[in-house]
């Protein structure tokens, strides 16, 4: 085996061993569901605006899920990394070092499509709500989210000092997204300027066109090509302030 | 045959100098020691050496290789255990070797290793359950794992019990008797001492001697020190008369009898002519800390400042 499929699956058994993120990928965004989503289904019939749309918790439960692997999880474990001078010491093996960041990015992403999968396979026998109606807007859509996503947690991977300031900044990070995204108010209830900057935020972005192509509608272009500029922009930043101590 | 040539190697952080002027060679098949105190720039040294760093001056070539331009095929070829550095907690010491094994082309048997360094026991076993030891242990296994013709062990056995660090030398040695030429840093002087077929001390960047440990002994001719307890009277000028003795010195009732190497036999004879019973009978050798003090003018824990990291920038 070369040794990139080793440090991925080396990495992929240290993640597995990790319950409390196993917890956050499988059973938290399933666990808002049952909590939120009943409840709404009684009483909002009828009702309009974000909050109201079918599809619209389903949706924020995936962008919860790649949130967390992102912002949580993949800049915590660089930081250890770096922190512990794992990195220092792959880069003196004949293995570049940033195989190690691949091998995190590839384990994160293979976690939060299972996560993703979970969630939907949930949602339409526990919430009694239909699949994801357009397939490849959808699979678009959430692979666009993860990209743009997976890169500000990489640029928080490269910024922060240390694996503990990497911890807080994810959160900091996080809920202001999830307001962004209209989690506690709806986005129609937002002033106009906030709306707009919700409507291309990175989690805001990603929660709209997962909707849309739940519900069988077409994601959004110009949504989608905010989350493709900004994963762009975060690599290229991430790559740039990377440090390897 | 030299395998490592270092000459007037060169390293800045910014405006502090790490490395002044170093400059030396390692044969194959022998144990090197880099020593000095912290922050003397040994670690920096070494860095170059692996092409982790880049030289600001001075040339370094491993194995004939550029280290920096030939990084790859360099580090094929040299194993190195860094000071500090960890693995994930729940990585298991088998998983470990194995991982870092995929890296290399030539791969060591790993069952083999962990028999070699004790860790059959502890193959199962995930890192952070590990004790100092058997993790430095490990940290020792990984660098050889790829069959390096060159083993770099930088401050190996900072930090365990004087058991730990006796059996990690005794691993140094039989690292080297399987014919892979070893840099030993370290700042313990009984260490380099201990094992070393040649060492150079480094002081503020700078190389101020290489030689073998007793060369530079040699070159410090500390005097040798006969301490004992006399039980019948003895004139100090009956000691003061003999032949090598430089000095002689009474702190109540212990006598000190200072001289070359072969003070403590004209001593002992002396004193079985006179019929003179003595107890507490110990010497003193000059050891390595004494050439230190007298090649650098001061000790290495003098020379040590609890705020100096050579590593920082």
């Amino acid at each position: 085996m070369n040794a990139l499929s080793k440090l991925i699956a080396v990495e992929a058994k240290l993640f597995l061993r990790e319950p409390v993120s196993l917890f956050f990928i499988f059973a938290l965004p399933l666990g808002l569901m049952l909590v939120f989503g009943l409840p709404q289904r009684g009483a909002s019939e009828g009702g309009a605006g974000q909050h109201a749309e079918l599809t619209f918790l389903p949706s924020l439960a995936l962008g919860l899920t790649i949130g967390m692997l992102a912002l949580f999880t993949l800049p915590m474990a660089l930081g250890i990394y770096r922190e512990r001078r794992v990195l220092r010491r792959l880069a003196t093996t004949p293995v570049n070092p940033a195989l190690l960041l691949v091998a995190q990015v590839v384990v994160n992403l293979v976690m939060g499509v299972a996560g993703a999968v979970v969630t939907a396979i949930g949602v339409r026998f526990l919430l009694d709500q239909p699949a994801p109606a357009n397939v490849p807007g959808f699979v678009l859509a959430f692979l666009l989210g993860v990209a743009c996503l997976f890169s500000i947690g990489l640029l928080i991977a490269a910024l922060a000092p240390s694996a503990r300031a990497a911890q807080s900044i994810g959160p900091t990070l996080f809920f202001p997204l999830l307001f962004l995204a209209g989690a506690w108010l709806p986005r129609d209830q937002m002033p106009a300027v906030l709306a707009r900057i919700g409507d291309y935020s990175p989690l805001g972005a990603t929660v709209d066109t997962i909707a849309a192509a739940w519900a069988g509608d077409s994601p959004a272009w110009p949504q989608l090509l905010a989350l493709a500029i900004t994963a762009v922009l975060g690599s290229v930043l991430a790559i740039r302030f990377f440090r390897w101590e | 045959m030299p395998v490592i040539e270092v000459e007037h190697l060169q390293k800045r952080y910014g405006d502090k100098i790490a490395v002044d002027d170093v400059s030396f060679t390692v044969d194959q098949g022998e144990i090197f020691g880099v020593l000095g105190p912290n922050g003397a720039g040994k670690t920096t040294t070494v860095e170059c050496v692996q092409g982790l760093r880049r030289a600001d001056g001075g040339t370094v070539r491993v194995l004939g290789l550029d280290p920096v331009r030939n990084r790859t095929e360099v580090r094929h070829r040299v194993g190195a255990q860094l000071q500090e550095s960890q693995l994930p907690d729940k990585l298991r010491v088998r998983e470990a070797l194995d991982l870092y094994r995929s890296f290399y082309r030539n791969q060591a048997d790993i069952d083999e290793l962990l028999d070699d360094l004790g860790l059959t026991a502890q193959r199962d076993v995930a890192f952070q359950k590990l004790s100092g030891g058997q993790k430095q242990r490990l940290s020792v296994a990984l660098a050889l794992v790829g069959r390096p013709e060159i083993a770099i062990l930088d401050e190996l056995t900072t930090g365990l019990d004087p058991q730990g660090r006796r059996d990690t030398w005794e691993l140094v040695e039989r690292i080297r008797d399987r014919g892979v030429t070893v840099v030993l840093v370290t700042h313990f002087m009984e260490e380099a001492e201990r094992l070393c077929d040649r060492l150079a001390i480094i002081d503020a960047g700078r190389v101020v001697a290489i030689d073998t440990p007793s060369g530079l002994l040699a070159r410090v001719s500390t005097e040798h020190r006969v301490y004992f307890r006399p039980l019948d009277p003895v004139e100090d000028s009956l000691l003061a008369g003999l032949p090598d003795v430089t000095g002689v010195r009474r702190n109540g009732d212990e006598i000190t009898v200072t001289g070359p190497e072969q003070v403590l036999q004209t001593v002992l004879s002396t004193l079985s002519e006179q019929k003179i019973r003595y107890t507490a009978l110990r010497v003193v050798q000059p050891t390595l800390d004494d050439a230190f003090v007298s090649l650098t003018g001061r000790g290495v824990r003098a020379a040590t400042s609890p705020s100096t990291d050579e590593r920082s920038s």
